[in-house]
């Protein structure tokens, strides 16, 4: 059984643009791994001239900005690092039924990584921009760049959501049968954002990894 | 895939042919369904009620059989669905979707001297009508349009290559139907997110957002073979490969060629609009009298021998536009031919999803069949009504007569109309041909035989503004115009172009001095003779505020004649008689050009309809406008120069 990863090209944002791109992403796998039958809705971004699609189901979308909301702030506590939010598909196995557990395992086939830099606050960005323009004020120049610096994500993330297509598209045979259940969402998934102690996200993944036992995790 | 179970192999296949099957047709689905304007249910509730009545139940959480398969509802998008019929008995053959995007060349092509974002601006101005959508207006447009294939999306079954593919079922795969049938689901689903991805996106975006009206639409084709590109489409066109979905005797492909600029044309939208005066736009050609009314001449003489299809040449049927229920179908009566295409035209559901594809260039043998043609060869949006709606509508009705000519005040115009005659005017061997309005714009007829639909273009672009800010007015029709943003553009086109169309011949009408006057400032009631290039108005681009304060002061000042105003739905019964004589018609439309301002419509129609009143009054009325005029002229020059 083998989980595939796939890392999303990471993405220089600013603070305000977290949740935005954030649901924009993570909406757009799931529904792409949303095999129950759906009924999807088209979402507009409003930074961003993209559409992405939602599986229009309320309680994934409130999860979703839960964990964004979470991540958020997490932010905000670590400011100026690089952070990843990953989702993760798994199936849940009852563990062999030995005499001392009955636990069950989450058996993960699928991650994504999504990598995210969040941008110092704009106002640096402007005052090392002074030497491009002379005569222009900075407010102008402030924004120009701002407007490119827009452009350039908005390019990106549209790499990513491409990403991600074409990612869906090649890996179809580790996705495990659809389950004969009701529900938009038909397989059980997590999203894990880095944790308030900051070391410990990565511990987590490593505990993880020996939990589940899916050496080709991090491949 | 696995092995297939000898017993079941029969029902299997059955079952991998109907899993096939579903997949052409959910993949159409969901291609056409973000690619046809105006059936997709973003947030379009009346209209799209309108448009597609059927639409509504997708917002519902009914589960329709169709839905299940692939576990994916989809809206309602009846073109889909038509062309599936199609489909389902065609044996897998390829299956090409072709998405082409059809601009109005017009824009670029006739309007020299104002760029295009003037007359998307300006078309913007008006509010969409996007159920009155119609293909004759379609026609109107033919020669004005480009089209360019901005993606190819194929899809076909091949069974040639059985190419063995094991790599799957590791995990899941008793079952290859339900592996099959899995792998589908992903690829759809995929697939909806990438028709979201793509640039075309954006412009369907556009279409249904907007609000605007956008001198674009979409329009696809749907056949088993594709038209090859030339080198230089191709060299334009990236590709994006599907997966394909292993079916154990065959694959499932699926590719999209796409164009990965679009940007000019869907950047043009978003040009924010302001009430702002476009300077270059008043003289456009859009404006040009010869280009607009070429007919005319023509229509006049033709009018005469035949005075019940000079009604159906008059381009300006301004009185119409406000119209209520007058019964100009007297007028009108159709020949039956025509009526009849038109009639079924104005089946709001044959107009909104005609069925699109096969029989690309059959024989134009009648009327009908030709209708067919249009339908077949091309299917345009409805999200290109919009733009000529105002003026599409009531083209429908002219046909109907008693029909729709109460119920919609839309449909009680004529104008669209015209184009027919125009167009038999222009090449009356043709005639037959040429009257029916849709015509397919590929084929090669279209372009050479059309050249009178520039024409047509322009009245629909006045009646756009003539219409004023809105549906809403329709009724009321008299002030159209009046709201608080005076968005002086508007009346430009239609005000410039009839004056130099006749500038020699005689008009009745008192304003039609005007047009012999060389000073454009002395024409106070046509803001677009002064903005016209070269016209004397001084200032290019801040005189916003002066025209604005003209605009309101005329609106202010007293109609031309208060009763004439009062009694425009009367007029309007007596008017097709007078359009029955052609010269009165030519001098009529220039009476209704002249007087055009964007402050009040209903002096249009006052000035067209009273031929009683005397120059001298005219004149008089005209002076004192001059006289405001200079003054602001005088402020304006000085505040601004």
């Amino acid at each position: 059984m083998n989980c595939e990863v796939c890392q999303l090209k990471e993405l220089e944002v600013e603070h305000f643009e977290i949740r935005e791109v954030l649901r924009c992403i993570l909406h757009t796998i799931v529904f792409n791994r949303a095999l129950g039958l759906v009924r999807p809705k088209d979402v507009d971004l409003e930074l961003f001239e993209i559409t992405y699609v939602q599986c229009g189901d309320l309680e994934l979308e409130k999860k979703i900005d839960e964990k964004i909301e979470q991540f958020i702030s997490w932010v905000e506590k670590h400011p100026n690092k690089k952070s990843q939010v990953c989702l993760s598909f798994f199936e849940v196995k009852n563990k062999q039924p030995s005499w001392f557990t009955n636990k069950t395992e989450r058996l993960y086939w699928e991650q994504w990584y999504i990598n995210l830099n969040v941008a110092q606050n704009p106002k640096a960005h402007s005052t090392k921009s002074h030497h491009s323009k002379v005569v222009v004020d900075p407010g102008e120049s402030a924004s120009e760049e701002r407007v490119a610096r827009r452009a350039a994500l908005e390019a990106t993330l549209h790499e990513v959501l491409f990403q991600i297509v074409k990612f869906v598209n090649e890996k179809k045979d580790h996705v495990p049968p659809i389950p004969n259940l009701e529900g938009v969402v038909s397989f059980p998934y997590e999203i894990t954002i880095p944790s308030s102690s900051d070391s410990a996200f990565g511990m987590d993944m490593i505990k993880r990894m020996l939990q589940t036992g899916h050496p080709t995790m991090l491949s | 895939m696995a092995s297939s179970h000898g017993n079941n192999t029969h029902s299997e296949a059955a079952m991998k042919e109907q899993i096939i099957t579903e997949f052409y047709a959910k993949s159409l689905h969901i291609i056409l369904e973000s690619r046809t304007p105006y059936v997709s249910s973003r947030n379009y509730s009346g209209e799209q009620a309108l448009s597609s009545p059927s639409s509504s139940s997708s917002s519902s959480s009914s589960v329709r059989p169709r839905d299940k398969w692939f576990n994916l509802a989809l809206r309602e998008c009846p073109a889909a669905l038509e062309n599936l019929d199609l489909w389902r008995q065609s044996n897998f053959e390829p299956m090409v979707v072709d998405v082409v995007l059809v601009q109005r060349r017009l824009v670029s092509d006739l309007v020299e001297c104002s760029p295009r974002t003037d007359l998307a601006r300006n078309l913007s101005l008006k509010e969409r009508y996007p159920y009155c959508w119609n293909y004759e207006q379609e026609d109107f447009w033919c020669e004005a349009k480009s089209e360019k294939i901005i993606e190819r999306w194929v899809l076909q079954y091949d069974t040639r290559k059985t190419r063995d593919t094991k790599s799957g079922s590791r995990r899941s795969s008793n079952n290859p139907l339900q592996m099959l049938y899995k792998k589908s689901i992903l690829l759809l689903r995929s697939l909806y997110v990438t028709v979201r991805l793509l640039p075309a996106y954006k412009i369907y975006r556009d279409l249904n957002s907007s609000g605007q009206i956008l001198p674009f639409t979409l329009a696809h084709r749907v056949a088993s073979f594709a038209e090859p590109f030339t080198c230089r489409e191709d060299a334009e066109m990236q590709r994006f490969e599907f997966t394909p979905v292993d079916t154990g005797c065959g694959r499932l492909c699926l590719s999209v060629l796409y164009c990965s600029s679009l940007s000019d044309v869907s950047s043009e939208p978003s040009t924010p609009m302001s009430p702002q005066v476009i300077p270059d736009y008043v003289g456009s050609p859009l404006a040009d009298p010869l280009k607009r009314f070429p007919s005319l001449p023509v229509t006049g003489s033709l009018s005469r021998a035949t005075p019940v299809s000079s009604s159906f040449s008059r381009r300006h049927s301004w009185s119409y536009d406000h119209g209520i229920d007058s019964p100009p179908s007297v007028s009108f009566s159709p020949s039956p031919t025509r009526s009849e295409p038109h009639a079924s035209i104005s089946n709001p559901r044959s107009r909104h999803f005609p069925p699109t594809s096969l029989p690309r260039y059959p024989p134009e043998t009648s009327l009908d069949y030709k209708k067919d043609v249009g339908f077949y060869e091309y299917c345009p949006s409805p999200g290109f009504s919009p733009a000529l709606s105002p003026s599409a509508s009531p083209s429908l009705p002219i046909s109907i007569p008693g029909n729709h000519v109460s119920k919609n005040l839309l449909r009680s115009e004529s104008a669209p109309v015209s184009a027919p005659v125009a167009k038999r005017a222009n090449s009356p061997a043709s005639s037959q041909k040429l009257n029916f309005p849709p015509s397919p714009p590929l084929t090669s007829t279209s372009s050479g035989t059309f050249k009178t639909d520039k024409a047509t273009v322009g009245t629909s672009v006045e009646k756009l503004f003539s219409f004023g800010k809105g549906e809403s007015r329709q009724c009321s029709g008299l002030k159209i115009s009046s709201g608080g943003s005076p968005q002086i553009s508007f009346s430009r086109s239609s005000t410039k172009s009839f004056p130099d169309d006749f500038d020699d011949s005689e008009y009745p009408c008192p304003f039609d001095y005007d047009d012999d006057v060389t000073d454009p400032g002395s024409r106070p009631e046509s803001f677009d003779q002064r903005h016209e290039p070269g016209g004397l108005f001084p200032i290019k681009k801040s005189q916003d505020a002066a025209v604005g304060a003209l605009v309101r002061m005329l609106k202010k000042a007293p109609p031309l004649r208060q009763e004439v105003s009062d009694s425009v739905s009367l007029s309007q019964g007596c008017r097709p008689e007078m359009w029955s004589d052609g010269k009165q018609e030519a001098n009529l439309s220039s009476e209704s050009q002249a007087p055009v301002q964007p402050a009040d419509s209903s002096t249009v129609i006052s000035s067209g309809l009273i031929t009683s009143k005397t120059t001298a009054d005219a004149l008089e009325e005209l002076q004192s406008y001059r006289d405001i005029k200079n003054s602001l002229l005088a402020q304006s020059s000085k505040s601004h120069v």
